[in-house]
């Protein structure tokens, strides 16, 4: 007699979890996967990315999120490692089965993850990895930063014709930022009449550039052209002058953070940033960007929140312009993208490769603060390959 | 003028190098351990010589925070890490001594947080001389004085003090050491005091040079130092201070004359390779009979 109790209970109890299983309420929420450093060497930036994709769908969301559905961020540690990146891409196609994607990491990380998005086809964006190879993934890969050669393009436009300096010295960080941003100023240096000095290069880890500093002493250029990021940037510059090298320097897009400030100390005065964040546009979304970032995260946002912020916004739009979070819908709705205005600045629209088609604008730090000083917009130079 | 330029760097990043490895070559002279974790000690001196200093608005308070505080930590580690594991083969410790390091990393990312902290005011990072032409910061002569007083600090101590003595009994031969009435851990405690007391020092002092400490501060050094302790014979702290100076040299001239295919720590390793193909027992161990 209990025996049979007890077997029917069993049953009772199976049969209700199974109607629980599939009975589920549809989840009406469109899902976006999200790969940022958390931790490692890029914690920084990782962080920053992190705060900001939280923000941008906390903000959709309240908006009313998109085509009546919520979006839902599922996010991974990717540690700007290619096998991190790798296998959590996998786990974004496989598990959690998202079919939208966003890449709030470096360079090396983002060139792993997008072929993977794209055998799945996964709409994919690059928020600021700027690594040619990202792209050429194939067409469901799209980039919201302006990629390391045309950066590099525009520095050497700008050292050579807004400032007027012809003898450079070089020094570039040896990963795949650097080495990208590099090729572009390379390319492009004689054309602005920039004689190339000499050519240094050191690695992530690297914060005494002692050697480096003495070389540049002695070529005496008019100039220094630095790729890196603001923890080898700042501590960079903080040599340069302490051993009393006062020429200008110009340095890459990594360089953008209240950090580099902050290391450098009178040193980042004077200091210029290629294609760094115009935070004083008069735009009122942007005040309002500012207020709640610093809110979150304790810190004022940087180029890499901006973007990815940005980045999640045209996604949103791109779903609602498509009228559906099929992927191929939204790749094409982001393709047709015309002048949309990102954070960061206006986005033309994306080329074939779908890489961003903007202007570049650089920054100066002013008494401890990045101010606008020039703007690039000679689109042709800066024009992005096309394949 | 730009050799020794280049010379004097090279001498700097040595004298950094040397007062860091010098606490690694005593641990090893003791207890046959590679202390690798002894990294994450002088990343500790780093981090307490900066978040004292702009606590208290002095970089003075800041160094001498870091001295009397890490000697604890160090101590910590030889008590809870490698006492209880002394009687297995060296490798045990030494390899948990490498996940204590990898663990201190992140746990340094947690606590100060991972943008790294930088000094609020820190003049000498930029106070320069010039002599004859040659360019060198305050900091960089504190590096060498330092080194000097440090070097020359152990050999008087080693040789003209009663537990100084009985340390390098011990190193010798522990036993014998012990019949004599030398207390064996009473050295062991001296050494992790002094090295992990070294190591903040050489931490508040490269803080001071770069104005900045992040997560990834430990880690530059930590496999160097190993690279140089094997160099200069592992237990030998002349050795050590010769291989550190020679390395920095290496580093100082090979990133400007071959950095544009091998990056700084490959030239240092390289460099390694060559010198312990050439003598094995490193520069002033004994060859092996």
């Amino acid at each position: 007699m209990r025996n049979r109790l007890l077997r029917i209970a069993i049953c009772m109890a199976m049969v209700l979890l199974l109607t629980g299983l599939i009975a589920q309420p549809a989840a009406a929420q469109i899902k976006i996967g999200f790969q940022a450093p958390v931790t490692g060497l890029a914690a920084t930036d990782g962080k920053s990315a992190q705060i900001a994709a939280e923000m941008a769908v906390a903000d959709i969301n309240a908006a009313g999120g998109v085509l009546g559905k919520k979006i839902q961020l599922v996010s991974y540690d990717d540690q700007a490692k290619a096998d991190q990146a790798i296998f959590t891409a996998n786990k974004l196609i496989g598990e959690d089965k998202v079919k939208l994607a966003i890449s709030g990491s470096y360079s090396g990380a983002g060139r792993a993850a997008a072929p993977i998005f794209q055998n799945a086809h996964v709409a994919f964006i690059s928020a600021y990895g700027v690594h040619p190879d990202i792209t050429r993934a194939g067409d469901y890969v799209f980039r919201l930063v302006i990629l390391g050669p045309p950066q590099g393009r525009a520095a050497a436009m700008f050292i050579g014709k807004n400032l007027n300096l012809k003898r450079i010295s070089v020094i570039s960080m040896d990963n795949d930022y650097g080495e990208a941003t590099l090729e572009g100023f390379l390319d492009t240096a004689s054309k602005f009449g920039i004689k190339i000095l000499n050519k240094y290069s050191y690695s992530l880890q690297d914060r005494q550039f002692g050697s480096i500093v003495a070389s540049v002493k002695r070529d005496n250029p008019d100039g220094i052209y630095v790729t890196g990021y603001f923890f080898t940037g700042a501590p960079l510059v903080a040599q340069l002058r302490a051993a009393g090298v006062k020429v200008p320097v110009i340095g890459s897009q990594a360089f953008d953070s209240r950090k580099f400030i902050e290391i450098a100390g009178a040193a980042g005065n004077g200091v210029y940033i290629v294609d760094s964040f115009d935070r004083f546009r008069p735009d009122p979304s942007l005040r309002r960007f500012f207020t709640e970032f610093e809110k979150r995260a304790g810190y004022p946002p940087e180029q890499v929140a901006a973007g990815t912020y940005s980045s999640f916004i045209l996604m949103a739009d791109a779903i609602k312009r498509a009228g559906s979070d099929d992927p191929a819908k939204v790749r094409d709705a982001l393709a047709k993208t015309k002048n949309f205005p990102l954070l960061v600045g206006n986005l033309v629209g994306f080329n074939k490769l779908h890489e961003v088609i903007k202007p570049v604008s650089i920054n100066i730090v002013k008494d401890g603060q990045f101010v606008h000083f020039a703007t690039i917009d000679d689109l042709k130079l800066l024009a992005p390959p096309e394949k | 003028m730009y050799y020794v330029d280049l010379l004097v760097i090279g001498l700097t990043f040595g004298s950094m190098y040397a007062v860091m490895a010098v606490g690694l070559t005593l641990v090893y002279g003791l207890l046959r351990i590679l202390h690798i974790a002894h990294a994450a000690v002088f990343a500790l001196g780093a981090y307490i010589t900066v978040i004292v200093a702009n606590a208290t608005g002095s970089i003075a308070l800041g160094l001498l925070a870091a001295i009397m505080i890490t000697p604890f930590f160090g101590v910590a580690i030889y008590r809870l890490l490698y006492q209880p594991l002394l009687s297995y083969r060296p490798d045990v410790p030494m390899i948990a001594s490498i996940g204590l390091l990898v663990l201190m990393q992140d746990g340094f990312r947690i606590v100060f947080g991972e943008q790294g902290v930088a000094f609020r005011n820190n003049p000498y990072a930029i106070q320069t001389f010039d002599l004859h032409g040659v360019t060198i910061n305050t900091v960089q002569i504190a590096m060498m004085v330092a080194a000097a007083l440090i070097f020359f600090g152990l050999h008087a101590f080693t040789t003209w003090t009663r537990i100084g003595v009985g340390w390098r009994a011990t190193v010798s031969n522990a036993k014998i050491a012990a019949s004599f009435g030398v207390d064996a851990i009473k050295v062991r405690y001296t050494n992790f005091i002094i090295g992990s007391a070294l190591a903040a020092v050489a931490g508040g002092l490269v803080a001071l040079l770069d104005n900045f400490v992040d997560p990834r501060t430990g880690v530059i050094v930590s496999y160097k130092g190993l690279a140089i302790i094997v160099l200069g014979g592992l237990g030998s702290v002349r050795g050590t201070l010769i291989a550190a100076l020679v390395l920095g040299i290496v580093e100082s001239f090979g990133t400007i004359f071959i950095g544009s295919w091998l990056n700084r720590d490959a030239i240092a390793f390289l460099a390694l390779i060559i010198l312990l193909m050439v003598r094995p027992q490193g520069f002033t161990g004994a060859r092996a009979a």
